[in-house]
C-alpha cells in the first residue's frame, strides 16, 4: 500500500516513514501543506497521514481543499491537538480518522489498514478471492489453508488487486500502488510480478484485459 | 483585628443630621442671647420710665400729707403683681404698690445706689431700678419679678425650639430616604459583583451608575480585561507547550519502535541516533519553556552592571565548537568594553539565543559575525550571518511562541525568539531584525534605548 505522509517535523517524519516501511507500506513523505495537497491531487494514494500543524498550508486547509476537489483518498489526521472541538472540526472537514501524538506505529498501521478496508467496502480485515485469503496485518497469504510465500511486491500487487476486486487496474495504477518515490521501476516489472503470482497461485485468479490492465474477479456470492 | 466597615449611608445620614442639629442649636443659643439682651434693655427701659413717672408724680405731691403707713396703689392688671414700686421720703415709705414689701427692695440708706440691681425678696428674684426723687431725700424703687422676664424668654425659645423638634425627625426621615436613594447604585454594583461567578471576567455593565462611580467601574473593567488577557495567555501557553512537547515525544517513540523492529544494523543505528536527537530536542524545548516561564514569573530580575563585550566573547567561545563542527566561521568584533545595566544571566541567554540561531539556521561554510559597539552613548550588539535570511512576512512573525520558519530542516523549539524578545523587553532593549547588508543573511540588532 502506498501512502502519503505529510509531517513537518524531521525526526518524527523520518521515524514514521521508517516504521511504516517496516510494516509493509510504501511511504512518500512531504514536509509542508502545499506539497501534500499537490501530491494528493496528483496521485491515487491508498491513504494519507496528515499532520495538522504544517507550514505553508495547515492540515485542515489541505483537507478541505482536497475534499472539495472530490478526492476520496482515506485520510488519517495525526496531530498534537486533542481537544474535542478540534477533533470534531477535523472529522467534519473530511478526515477519516483522528489520532493524537504520540502514536504507536502498529496502531497507526492498523488504523491505516482499517481505513483502506472501509474505503474499499470490505467489512473484514481478511481479504479473500476464490480459495486465496490475504491478511494485510500479518502480510500472510494462504491458498486452500496452505501458506504461500510471496515477495513484498507480489504481496502488494495481490493486495491491490484484491482490494479492487471486480475493477480493472492499469499497469500505471499498479505501479503507483507498488512504488514510492525514488524507486526504480522496470518497464515490465508488473508483468513479471503478475507472472510470478500466477505461477504460485494458479492461472484462474488474475485476469488480463488486453490493452487495459489486470483484474481479479469478484467472488460470486455462494447461493 | 480588621475594623468593621462603616456604612456610607449611615455616615452620610448622621453627618448631615449632626450638622443640622449643631446649626439648629447654634441658632437657638444666638436667639436666646439676642432676645435676652433686647428684652433686658426694653424692660429695663420700662422700669426706668416707670421710675421717672413716679419721680415726677412724687414731686407734684410734695406738701400733701402722705398716708401714714404709705398708700397702696391699686392693682390694675393681672400682670401687676409681677411689678412693684416703692417711694421713700426721708427713709419713710410714702407710696408703694400692693405687692411691694414695706422695706426698700434694693439697697437703701448709705448703700443706696442709683441704677439697676437684681435682688432676692423672699424666694423671688427681682429686677429693681433705684433712683432719687426730685430731691435727694426721696428714693424711688421700681421692681419687676425676674421670672416674668424668664417666662418671656422661654416663650420665645419654645417658639423656635418646637418647630425644630418636629422638623428634625421629619428631616431625618427625608434624609434617610434621599441618602439611600443616592447610594442605591453602589449597593446595586455590590450585588452585581457578588452575583458574578468567580471566573467571570466580562466587563461589568451597570444601568444608572452614578458618574462618580464610573471611574471605579472603568477601573474594575480594565482590571477584569487585564486578568482575562493574562489568563488567556497562560491558558494558551500551557496548551501550546503541552502540544509542542507531543511532537518530539512522538518522534522519540516512533524512532525507538523502528529501532526495536529493525533487523538491518545500519538502519537500527540510524533510528537509535534519531531517538537520541529527539531526546535532545525535547530537553531543549523543556529548558526553553522553563526559561520563558521563569521570565514570565520574575518581573524584576536583579540588575547590575554588565559588560556586553565580555558577555559576547563568552558566548562566542561557547558556541564556536558548534560552528566549527558545521564548517562555519564565527567571528567576534568587540574591541572595547560596553557597559549597560542589566541581569548578566538573562543577557547571556539573549546573546546565546541570537548566536545559536545564526549557527543553527545558517548552512555549512557560512560566516557569522558578532559585533559589539558603543555608539552615541548606546550599546549596540549585532549578530549577522551569511545564511538564507528570512522573508519580511516571516521576520514579522518571529517571536510568536512556537512559530517556526517553514521548510527549515533544523528542528527548533519555536521559543528562542520569544525568549529574546522577553529579555529585551525586561531590559528596555530595542531589537531589530533585517537583512544583513554585509553578509546577506539575517541581521539582528540589539540596542539600548535609555
Amino acid at each position: 500500500m502506498r501512502i502519503l505522509l505529510a509531517e513537518d517535523d524531521p525526526l518524527l517524519g523520518d521515524g514514521l516513514r521508517a516504521g511504516l516501511r517496516q510494516l509493509g507500506f510504501q511511504v512518500d513523505w512531504v514536509r509542508d501543506g502545499e506539497a501534500a495537497e499537490r501530491e494528493l491531487r496528483a496521485q491515487p494514494y491508498t491513504a494519507a497521514v496528515l499532520d495538522l500543524g504544517l507550514p505553508r498550508k495547515n492540515g485542515l486547509e489541505v483537507l478541505s481543499a482536497i475534499r472539495q476537489a472530490r478526492i476520496t483518498t482515506p485520510i488519517l489526521v495525526l496531530t498534537a491537538r486533542d481537544t474535542v472541538p478540534e477533533r470534531i472540526r477535523g472529522l467534519d472537514l473530511g478526515a477519516d480518522d483522528y489520532v493524537v501524538k504520540p502514536v504507536d506505529l502498529d496502531e497507526l498501521a492498523a488504523r491505516l489498514r482499517a481505513l483502506v478496508r472501509r474505503a474499499h467496502g470490505q467489512p473484514q480485515e481478511c481479504l479473500s478471492a476464490q480459495d486465496v485469503t490475504l491478511e494485510p496485518a500479518s502480510r500472510a497469504v494462504q491458498q486452500a489453508g496452505v501458506a504461500v510465500a510471496l515477495s513484498t511486491r507480489e504481496f502488494d500487487l495481490l493486495h491491490a488487486l484484491m482490494l479492487n476486486a471486480g475493477r480493472v487496474l492499469s499497469r500505471e495504477q499498479l505501479e503507483q500502488h507498488l512504488y514510492s518515490w525514488g524507486q526504480e521501476v522496470d518497464s515490465n516489472a508488473i508483468e513479471v510480478h503478475i507472472h510470478n503470482l500466477r505461477r504460485k497461485l494458479g492461472n484462474s485468479l488474475i485476469h488480463t484485459v488486453r490493452g487495459v490492465g489486470y483484474m481479479l474477479a469478484r467472488d460470486t456470492p455462494t447461493p | 483585628m480588621p475594623s468593621t466597615p462603616r456604612s456610607l449611608q449611615n455616615r452620610l445620614l448622621f453627618g448631615v443630621l449632626g450638622v443640622v442639629v449643631c446649626v439648629g442649636l447654634g441658632t437657638v443659643v444666638m436667639t436666646w442671647r439676642d432676645v435676652h439682651h433686647e428684652l433686658d434693655e426694653l424692660l429695663d427701659g420700662h422700669l426706668a420710665q416707670a421710675a421717672a413717672v413716679l419721680v415726677v408724680q412724687q414731686a407734684q405731691t410734695v406738701g400733701e400729707e402722705p398716708p401714714s403707713d404709705g398708700a397702696d396703689a391699686p392693682v390694675l392688671h393681672r400682670y401687676a403683681p409681677k411689678v412693684a414700686f416703692q417711694i421713700f421720703h426721708e427713709g419713710e415709705l410714702t407710696l408703694r404698690s400692693a405687692n411691694a414689701p414695706a422695706t426698700p427692695m434694693a439697697a437703701a440708706g448709705k448703700d443706696f445706689k442709683d441704677g439697676f440691681a437684681t435682688v432676692s425678696i423672699g424666694d423671688t428674684a427681682w429686677r429693681v431700678f433705684s433712683t432719687y426723687g426730685a430731691k435727694d431725700d426721696v428714693q424711688v424703687y421700681v421692681g419687676e419679678t425676674q421670672n416674668s422676664r424668664d417666662s418671656i424668654l422661654w416663650a420665645v425659645l419654645r417658639s423656635t425650639l418646637w418647630p425644630m423638634a418636629i422638623a428634625l425627625p421629619l428631616l431625618a426621615l427625608a434624609l434617610w430616604w434621599a441618602v439611600s436613594r443616592g447610594v442605591a447604585p453602589l449597593r446595586q454594583m455590590g450585588h452585581a459583583l457578588a452575583l458574578r461567578q468567580p471566573d467571570t471576567l466580562t466587563p461589568l455593565t451597570l444601568d444608572g451608575a452614578a458618574s462618580e462611580m464610573l471611574p471605579m467601574v472603568d477601573a474594575l473593567n480594565a482590571l477584569f480585561g487585564r486578568i482575562a488577557l493574562l489568563l488567556e495567555a497562560e491558558r494558551r501557553f500551557t496548551a501550546d507547550a503541552s502540544h509542542e512537547l507531543r511532537t518530539p515525544i512522538a518522534a522519540i517513540r516512533a524512532q525507538a519502535q523502528v529501532a526495536l523492529a529493525e533487523t538491518d544494523d545500519a538502519l537500527r543505528r540510524h533510528a537509535l541516533h534519531n531517538t537520541l536527537a529527539g531526546c535532545d530536542r525535547a530537553t531543549r524545548l523543556v529548558e526553553q519553556l522553563l526559561t520563558l516561564s521563569r521570565l514570565d514569573a520574575a518581573d524584576a530580575p536583579a540588575m547590575g552592571d554588565v559588560d556586553l563585550s565580555a558577555l559576547a566573547r563568552q558566548v562566542a567561545a561557547d558556541l564556536a565548537p558548534k560552528a566549527i563542527a558545521k564548517g562555519q566561521t564565527l567571528a567576534l568584533d568587540a574591541p572595547t568594553p560596553c557597559h549597560l545595566p542589566g541581569n548578566d544571566t538573562l543577557l547571556a541567554v539573549l546573546v546565546r539565543n541570537l548566536v545559536d540561531n545564526a549557527v543553527r539556521y545558517s548552512p555549512p561554510a557560512a560566516h557569522i559575525q558578532v559585533t559589539v559597539r558603543q555608539q552615541d552613548g548606546h550599546c549596540l550588539l549585532r549578530v549577522e550571518d551569511s545564511g538564507p535570511g528570512l522573508e519580511e512576512a516571516e521576520r514579522a512573525r518571529l517571536g510568536e511562541r512556537f512559530f517556526r520558519v517553514p521548510g527549515n530542516p533544523e528542528a527548533g523549539s519555536g521559543l528562542g525568539w520569544s525568549i529574546v524578545k522577553r529579555i529585551a523587553a525586561v531590559h528596555r532593549l530595542q531589537v531589530q531584525v533585517e537583512r544583513s547588508t554585509e553578509l546577506g543573511g539575517l541581521g539582528v540588532w540589539v540596542r539600548t534605548t535609555a
